[in-house]
């Protein structure tokens, strides 16, 4: 009985060996199969043929190392799916970083999210469900949702990327984007950043530091609303010239060492409260180390924009899909001729 | 065990190579279908991939003005056809217009950026961008020159401390600390003469000014409406002081030397006008154009003084607008013009070497003056003939003190009169005889 039992498992994993040499050969095989059909074009571009089995992303992971980049193949070759024997050209190089076509260039617009209810909104509280329609419509009309780093290459004239991106961001730290928006960006796999402000968080209706390493951990961004959420361009009655400079100084540097410590994760980019600034605020970011910051200016944003004077399109609790798809401005025409 | 071990070592082989003849069929398949369906060969080594199809779409994007993809396009023919001669000229041509079209929009650009036209200077980087991607000067005026400054930068003159410098810049002393902050110096250390400090610029409520701006600035408005330029002047000046970065009070600074330079040019006093205007930003809307027509009022001034022969008068003109305009070519040609007509006056009244003394302060390249050099020599030897047909005349009615006087005008004009020189010789000889006859 026992010998019938070893040979049965000699049997199963022999078929096993076999199974796995016929899957590496098959690999191997389209591999090879690239290798021989593509040219080379001054280390630039890759012409291919597509085959039956390729997608974008696998194109992308094969030639560009990077299977998030298949847009950059469909948008290169001005197509939306591909098909078998189709010819492909796969740029190598980011080959419009700014987004610049004869008739105007790129925006992309940076959401801002406040809080959300389940069923009641309010002008800076959105409903589920209509949170839920957003994302649809964002996932069902090509829209990319990009992170803050990917705007930041694109700011920086480095970084390609897609033709209709969008990022989205929370302010403050509510308990509700924890408990409403994060699982249905998860759902739909969009990245997101949230803007803390430190002395909020722990606090009634604020997310606990556990809930925000948690969310750290499952890769959202977690960047810095200053300490307090005061005004950064006003001081206040009473207020001298120097106790207003001190203060400055504790809300910009404070929750970066914090963010930096609880997090381990460095603090970049900063949202304004209010979205107000000036130029004392700013050079002071730039001191401290920061490499962007945020207003609530309802534009879209090129990659010529000043970085610590990004637009942020804040989306209200009233907003109907109509009114949110007009927030989306992903294009300005300008003759650039 | 061991008896199995080569049956599972061919079964694992065979399995392999199924695996990729598998795939391999499957693929060719595909590609065979695809070569057929579309009817075109294959180059070697590849499968089918057509080079008129990429030339085809490079023409396609040369029309719709989007040359680097154009040229991607021509690149790509140009490898599927290595042995064509017309793609890598096609292509070259195509480099040299993207070339021109760049430099051609990036030029534009600055010359918006100089006029503070920043919009239109904007477009035309883009532009130049659109055309040549890595375009470096432009990407420095999109995300550098275009932005509005935190910072500016304060060069430290001899032993000013941080007081001095925050007193200067901020006029307000205390706030050294700031200075000290944001370049990392000790607050009670000179920072050296010499050292570039990097100081925040504040916006103007971070610095109450003793008057209140919005008040000075009504009041300037009204002044320069009144077209007192000097007072307007005066209090923009005030109000900049405290707030330098006021454009209004800019504005009106401008606007009040514009105003002043066009009453001194009604007045025909254009140095003075010129002066006034250039006080002016050049950026200045207006400025340059009103330099121009006060250039031009001049230059008719100074060619009217020509056709009344007031020489001095004329370079007096001129020279003023070459110093306000040294590329002036139109007073120029008014200075050199002027030599000339100096020049043939003085060929009119033979005075030969003074014409050729103010001909050699003019231009030599200049054609009016080659021209009346060459006629000074002319009537030089001219005029030199006509003093010697004379001497002959006085000769042969035996006036030979007064041919031996003519002759000699002869040779002051042209010392080289061989014939002069001989008479001359001849003459004196005669009259030594006659005088031992007598």
């Amino acid at each position: 009985m026992q010998q019938f039992v070893n040979r049965k498992k000699r049997i199963f994993d022999i078929i096993l060996i076999l199974s796995l040499l016929f899957l590496a050969a098959c690999a191997i095989t389209t591999r090879l199969y690239h290798k021989t059909s593509e040219i080379r074009i001054d280390d630039d571009f890759i012409i291919v043929k597509a085959t039956a089995i390729d997608t974008f992303s696998s194109l992308a992971a094969e030639y560009l190392n990077d299977p998030s980049k298949g847009w950059l193949i469909a948008e290169f070759n001005h197509i939306k799916s591909l098909t078998s024997g189709q010819e492909l050209c796969i740029p190598l190089f980011p080959f419009n970083k700014g987004g610049l076509k004869s008739g105007g260039f790129q925006t992309v617009p940076v959401l801002a999210y406040y809080g959300f209810s389940k069923n009641k909104a309010s002008k800076i509280s959105i409903t589920q469900d209509d949170f839920k329609a957003q994302m649809k419509y964002l996932k069902e009309n090509g829209y990319h949702v990009i992170t803050l780093d990917q705007l930041l290459g694109f700011l920086d004239y480095r970084e390609q990327i897609p033709e209709k991106s969008v990022a989205i961001t929370f302010d403050d730290g509510w308990i509700s984007v924890y408990d409403i928006a994060i699982p249905i960006l998860k759902k739909y796999g969009f990245p997101a950043t949230i803007f803390i402000y430190t002395d909020f968080i722990g606090g009634g209706k604020a997310m606990s530091w556990k809930q925000i390493k948690e969310l750290s951990k499952a890769g959202f961004d977690i960047q810095c609303q200053t300490k307090t959420h005061r005004n950064l361009k006003v001081i206040k009655k009473k207020e001298s010239f120097k106790e207003y400079f001190k203060s400055l100084e504790m809300e910009i540097s404070y929750p970066k060492k914090v963010i930096n410590k609880k997090l381990q994760k460095e603090c970049k980019y900063l949202a304004y409260p209010y979205g107000k600034t000036n130029n004392l605020v700013i050079a002071m970011l730039k001191k401290h180390g920061y490499r962007a910051a945020f207003t609530v200016n309802q534009k879209s944003n090129p990659f010529f924009i000043d970085k610590y004077k990004i637009n942020r399109t804040a989306i209200y609790g009233k907003y109907d899909i109509e009114k949110f798809r007009k927030e989306l401005s992903v294009f300005q025409r300008m003759e650039l001729k | 065990m061991k008896r199995l071990l080569p049956i599972y070592l061919s079964l694992m082989v065979l399995f392999f190579f199924t695996g990729c003849a598998g795939m391999r069929k499957f693929f060719v398949d595909i590609t065979e279908k695809n070569a057929n369906k579309n009817n075109e060969k294959a180059p070697e080594g590849t499968q089918a991939l057509p080079c008129s199809s990429y030339l085809e779409k490079a023409l396609e994007y040369e029309k719709k003005d989007e040359l680097q993809t154009a040229l991607f396009y021509l690149k790509i023919a140009g490898t599927l056809n290595p042995n064509s001669t017309k793609i890598p000229e096609k292509i070259a041509s195509l480099n040299s217009t993207i070339k021109h079209k760049a430099r051609q929009h990036f030029t534009k650009g600055v010359k918006f950026c100089e006029k503070r036209r920043f919009k239109d200077a904007r477009r035309q980087f883009l532009t130049t961008l659109r055309y040549s991607p890595d375009h470096k000067e432009a990407i420095g005026y999109l995300k550098n020159r275009l932005h509005s400054k935190e910072y500016q930068n304060y060069k430290v003159e001899g032993k000013e401390t941080l007081k001095d410098i925050s007193k200067k810049f901020y006029k307000d002393p205390s706030k050294d600390f700031l200075i000290a902050y944001f370049n990392n110096i000790n607050i009670v250390n000179p920072p050296g003469s010499g050292t570039i400090l990097e100081l925040p610029v504040l916006q103007p409520k971070f610095n109450p000014p003793p008057i209140d701006i919005r008040i000075e600035l009504i009041k300037a408005e009204n002044l320069l409406k009144e077209k007192r330029g000097q007072e307007t002047l005066d209090i923009a000046e005030k109000i900049l002081e405290y707030d330098h970065l006021n454009k209004k009070a800019s504005d009106l600074k401008n606007s009040a030397y514009y105003q002043m330079g066009m009453e001194l040019s009604g007045q025909e006093k254009y140095p003075e006008a010129i002066k006034m205007f250039k006080k002016a930003a050049p950026e200045y809307q207006g400025v340059k154009e009103a330099i121009q027509q006060v250039i031009n009022k001049e230059l008719i001034k100074g060619k009217n003084l020509l056709k009344q022969r007031q020489y001095e008068q004329v370079f007096a003109v001129a020279g003023q607008i070459l110093d306000d305009d040294p590329s002036n070519k139109a007073a120029e040609d008014l200075i050199n013009t002027a030599f000339c007509q100096q020049g043939k006056d003085l060929i009119i009244q033979q005075n030969y070497t003074q014409a050729l003394n103010v001909l050699n302060r003019a231009n030599p390249q200049h054609d009016c003056v080659k021209k009346t050099i060459s006629d000074v020599y002319k009537a030089k030897k001219k005029q030199a003939e006509v003093h010697y047909l004379n001497g002959v005349k006085h000769f042969l009615n035996e006036e030979l003190q007064s041919a031996i006087q003519e002759w000699e005008k002869t040779l002051a004009l042209s010392p080289e009169h061989k014939k002069a020189k001989k008479n001359i010789n001849n003459a004196r000889s005669l009259l030594e005889k006659l005088e031992k006859v007598k």
